[in-house]
């Protein structure tokens, strides 16, 4: 091994394990992680997150006669991971645009006015066999599914209204049910100061003009 | 490669521990069983690449999930589909161990692309582990054993009868990747609450995720087993890079390595994460394991096998021209795996745009099943908040640790009720109750948003006679769950009580 072999060994060591230490450092400290992709190689955050109840995503199509459509690939859904297709992994929403403009795309339909998207919400303890769930809980298991829309598109994917996710909502509706809460909430204003400016205040104007920003009928 | 001064005289214990000489059979290994574990996955994508990774399809980069825009381009599938049968190809060569270092290089760099092309349905921390392990598989001279390259190296004369020896550190680099990896998820779950209350698992087994976890749901129901494997695994996880270089602690951390691994398929579901670090666990075996089993090899019973087998590989080696140069066969072997992947996908045709019919149709929804979705306002069912309701005697961690249905006056019942979070603030009652459904006793508690579970105590006192009683679950005036138990006779302690009384 030549000596600049030698170096570059030595280097690709250095380098790393510094990555990775990087990585169990930024982890542990929660520091430098945020927007960095490349973090995702180097921490190890397995199991991370957990949720009790189990979530399925629906996409309903909305022809222009009234006709609803499921947005599901004909050709055959991919199941990735297991046997759900991959649109339940997509706990970002980054999928969902694309598949519906995929999937509309190369399907035979009429106009399409509008795709909900629907989250199905159910608790865990309904997904026990038969046998344990009589076992642990001795009656009928009456398994009953939540429905939440969560966004509205147009047939290219494109946003129309999007909502909190069924999480969200639930964990908002817990604390707003909260008298006192509600109350300072509904006292408090909300304040965009048309009369202050401190950039103009510091420019020695005081006059409340508009410099261009905001509505002109002239 | 000729072992360099550093190589020749290892000084420090560090320089011994990454450039001691062994011939690399370790990480011939991972370059058998890891390709494998990884490459089946992708071939199981692969009449899906059109849909998965080209401009046709709908893919997602991972950079996107994190906001930073496209950072690779997408290619269209008339180059999407060859580059992906190479990568495939590449994969298969780097088991064989046909130009190796090359077949591995191109693997490493395809591998990550698509994998990173799809951040939704293929990007997960088993390819991120794969990634790694195929990185130092290139750098490594793990082509020099037990392959092709080997073989026709030694066909042609041109080495030493005895294996060639090079420097340990890509096996190093692979046995610090599994001590950063395990340490790291033990961080996550330190920092997670819920794994050490059982709770986080239990929802895991719960899931359907992954696929099928033959035992997971059974194992879900057990916190006593949830709260010991919780504590173990992480015990292990904090101990394998203190113990899995010393000679003693190696085999004890491996193979509670390879248990850990096995029960996350038994009771997660997880097929490929186990395998890809499984096969990374065989950049362990030192250049003496395989001696030890050579000799073992050798010995009588399995010396016939052995000449069967080099009878069979030089009947092969007489049959494979010598005058043909690997470079070229590896080419055209190349250019065959971008065509075949090009037809085969052509002829797949994913969304039948070729067919005579045309374009399929967009699949209707029954008209009830879709208002039933958009127009679903049901609140949570009160009883769906919780998760279960149990009644013992002892609990481990907080978590009831057994079940009963017979008491004895002077037992204590501890009666213990597990929430589905998110739930609000909520107020939770237990009644004890009689046969005729008459209420003896009634006792509550606030159960805060954040609390996942509260437990009731209620010494069975001398107010009960022996007979048959409930407790009763209630919460927002509903009854949510009913438990049956029969009061038998007075304990030892009760009749202690009396009789000092």
């Amino acid at each position: 091994m030549t000596r600049l072999k030698s170096v570059l060994v030595l280097g690709f060591i250095a380098a790393y394990l510094s990555a990775l230490s990087f990585g169990t450092v930024a982890h542990a400290l929660k520091v430098g992680l945020c927007g960095n992709t490349l973090s995702y190689y180097v921490v190890w955050d397995m199991f991370c997150g957990w949720t009790a109840w189990d979530a399925r995503t629906h996409l309903i199509a909305e022809g222009a006669s009234g006709q609803y459509y499921d947005v599901r690939e004909p050709w055959g859904e991919f199941h990735p991971f297991g046997h759900l297709a991959r649109i339940h992994y997509d706990n970002t929403n980054d999928l969902l645009p694309r598949h519906i403009h995929n999937v509309l795309r190369h399907t035979a339909h009429e106009p399409i006015d509008r795709v909900f998207t629907i989250e199905e919400v159910w608790p865990k303890q309904y997904n026990l066999p038969p046998g344990l769930y009589d076992e642990h809980f001795g009656r009928p298991n009456d398994k009953m599914s939540y429905y939440h829309l969560r966004a509205v598109f147009r047939d290219d994917g494109s946003l129309m209204n999007i909502y909190p996710d069924w999480h969200a909502k639930q964990k908002l509706q817990a604390v707003y049910d909260n008298p006192r809460l509600r109350r300072q909430s509904a006292n408090a204003t909300s304040l965009f100061s048309t009369l202050y400016n401190p950039s103009e205040a510091r420019a020695g104007s005081t006059l409340n003009t508009s410099m261009g920003s905001g509505l002109s009928t002239n | 490669m000729n072992p360099s001064p550093a190589e020749n005289s290892p000084r420090t214990a560090l320089g011994r521990f990454f450039f001691e000489q062994e011939t690399p059979f370790g990480m011939a290994l991972v370059r058998i069983f890891l390709p494998l574990a990884a490459g089946i996955p992708m071939a199981l994508r692969f009449p899906h690449v059109r849909e998965l990774y080209t401009t046709d399809g709908s893919p997602v980069q991972v950079f996107e999930m994190y906001r930073q825009g496209a950072v690779l381009p997408v290619l269209p599938p008339a180059v999407a589909v060859p580059v992906y049968g190479i990568m495939l190809l590449c994969l298969l060569a780097s088991i064989v161990g046909f130009r190796t270092r090359t077949s591995l290089c191109l693997a490493t760099v395809l591998y990550s692309y698509f994998n990173v092309l799809d951040g939704i349905g293929t990007l997960t921390k088993y390819s991120v582990i794969a990634s790694h392990l195929l990185l130092l598989l290139t750098v490594s001279n793990a082509g020099s054993v037990w392959s092709v390259d080997a073989f026709l190296k030694k066909r042609s004369g041109t080495v030493n009868i005895l294996p060639p020896r090079f420097s340990v550190w890509p096996a190093r680099l692979v046995q610090l990747l599994f001590a950063f990896i395990y340490f790291g998820a033990s961080i996550t779950k330190i920092q997670t609450a819920e794994f050490f209350s059982g709770d986080q698992m239990r929802y895991w087994m719960l899931s359907n995720w992954n696929y099928e976890n033959p035992i997971g749901e059974a194992v879900a129901m057990s916190s006593p087993l949830l709260l010991i494997s919780a504590y173990l695994s992480v015990i292990w996880e904090v101990l394998f890079a203190f113990l899995v270089w010393r000679p003693r602690g190696r085999l004890l951390m491996l193979g509670a390595g390879a248990f850990f691994h096995f029960m996350t398929w038994l009771t997660l579901g997880l097929y490929v994460f186990p395998a890809i670090c499984l096969s990374g666990y065989f950049a362990f075996v030192s250049e003496q394991d395989v001696v030890r089993l050579r000799r073992l090899a050798t010995s009588r019973p399995f010396k016939p096998l052995l000449r069967l087998s080099a009878l069979a590989m030089s009947r092969m080696a007489a049959a494979v021209p010598q005058t043909v140069p690997t470079g070229v066969t590896w080419t055209c072997l190349i250019a065959i795996a971008a065509i075949g992947a090009t037809e085969a996908e052509l002829r797949m045709d994913l969304y039948q745009s070729r067919s005579e019919s045309g374009l399929m149709s967009l699949i209707p929804m029954d008209q009830d099943v879709a208002l039933t979705m958009l127009r679903d306002k049901n609140p949570v069912r009160e009883h769906d908040k919780f998760f279960n309701f149990e009644i013992g005697t002892s609990t481990i961690g907080y978590q009831l640790s057994n079940r009963r249905t017979e008491y004895a006056v002077g037992d204590t019942m501890i009666a213990q009720c597990n929430l589905n979070p998110p739930h609000e603030d909520m107020w939770v009652e237990c009644l004890v109750q009689d046969d005729q459904e008459r209420t003896i006793e009634q006792f509550g508690q606030f159960v805060p948003r954040e609390s996942l579970r509260a437990n009731f105590f209620y010494t069975l006192g001398n107010k009960l006679v022996t007979g048959q009683y409930s407790m009763v679950l209630k919460s927002a005036n509903q009854e949510i769950h009913r438990r049956h138990f029969s009061l038998t006779s007075e304990s030892a302690a009760a009749n202690f009580d009396v009789s000092t009384n």
